[in-house]
């Protein structure tokens, strides 16, 4: 009596070696494991967050002389930068005479915000967001964080940055 | 006494669960960020705490997928 012939095993057998329900059963356990893994390393992410968390906070730099007092009416601005010359930065005076300045990149997308001229707002064309210029909080649109602020110092009749609040 | 469609449930069941709890420490990690540009770095802290009592969770549930796994194997072998 002769063996049955065992059934010939097709070509593409040996282009796709895993049976369908052991390539599901281990890829599963294989990706839960990775997750895992990625969980740590998340952990690890937003603690090296944690420790480095001051150095996103810009402390400013020496005293950079930005404007004399006369150049700039109330209702007026003025840009310059600060601390470094790659800090764009925005110098307004307000209606009642006080200054003010806030880096000019926007909290939501780092457009640049521009102020229109004889208001107390700051406005950043690219999505419509609005900051007051008396402290630089978001008022409109979609930026959520204010805008940081440049301490000031009067000197005379000249204007210095001399350092950076977030 | 196990089964392999019992492991496919609860596996099924903790695969997905760990798949959440990534994103929300995904969350936490982005929460920690935007508040650390916003200048609260301090709220990075407990973040980092959350997201370490969420990982010992996922590690909890690999153990016991793994567990589940070895005693199934055993249990079959018998």
């Amino acid at each position: 009596m002769a063996d049955d012939p065992k059934p010939p095993v097709p070509r593409w057998r040996g282009d796709f070696p895993i049976r369908w329900e052991q390539d599901h059963y281990i890829t599963r356990r294989e990706l839960t494991k990775f997750l895992t893994l990625g969980s740590a390393l998340l952990v690890c992410a937003t603690g090296a967050v944690a420790l480095r968390g001051r150095r996103f906070r810009p402390s400013g730099g020496a005293a950079r002389r930005i404007a004399v007092v006369g150049d700039v009416p109330p209702g007026g601005s003025a840009l310059f930068r600060y601390p470094t010359d790659g800090d764009p930065c925005i110098l307004v005076r307000l209606a009642d005479g006080r200054f003010v300045a806030y880096s000019q990149v926007c909290t939501h997308l780092s457009c640049a915000v521009i102020h229109e001229p004889g208001s107390d707002q700051l406005h950043c064309p690219c999505h419509q967001g609005f900051f007051d210029a008396g402290d630089g909080r978001p008022t409109g649109g979609p930026p959520q964080r204010r805008l940081p602020r440049i301490r000031l110092e009067v000197r005379g009749e000249e204007l210095f940055a001399v350092g950076v609040e977030v | 006494m196990y089964t392999g469609r019992q492991g496919l449930t609860l596996f099924t069941a903790i695969f997905s669960l760990v798949g959440v709890v990534v994103v929300v420490q995904l969350w936490l990690l982005s929460a920690a960020l935007d508040a650390a540009l916003s200048g609260e770095g301090g709220l990075a802290v407990p973040a980092t705490v959350a997201s370490l009592a969420l990982f010992l969770v996922n590690a909890g549930l690999l153990w016991y997928v793994l567990d589940f796994d070895e005693r199934r194997r055993r249990s079959e072998a018998e």
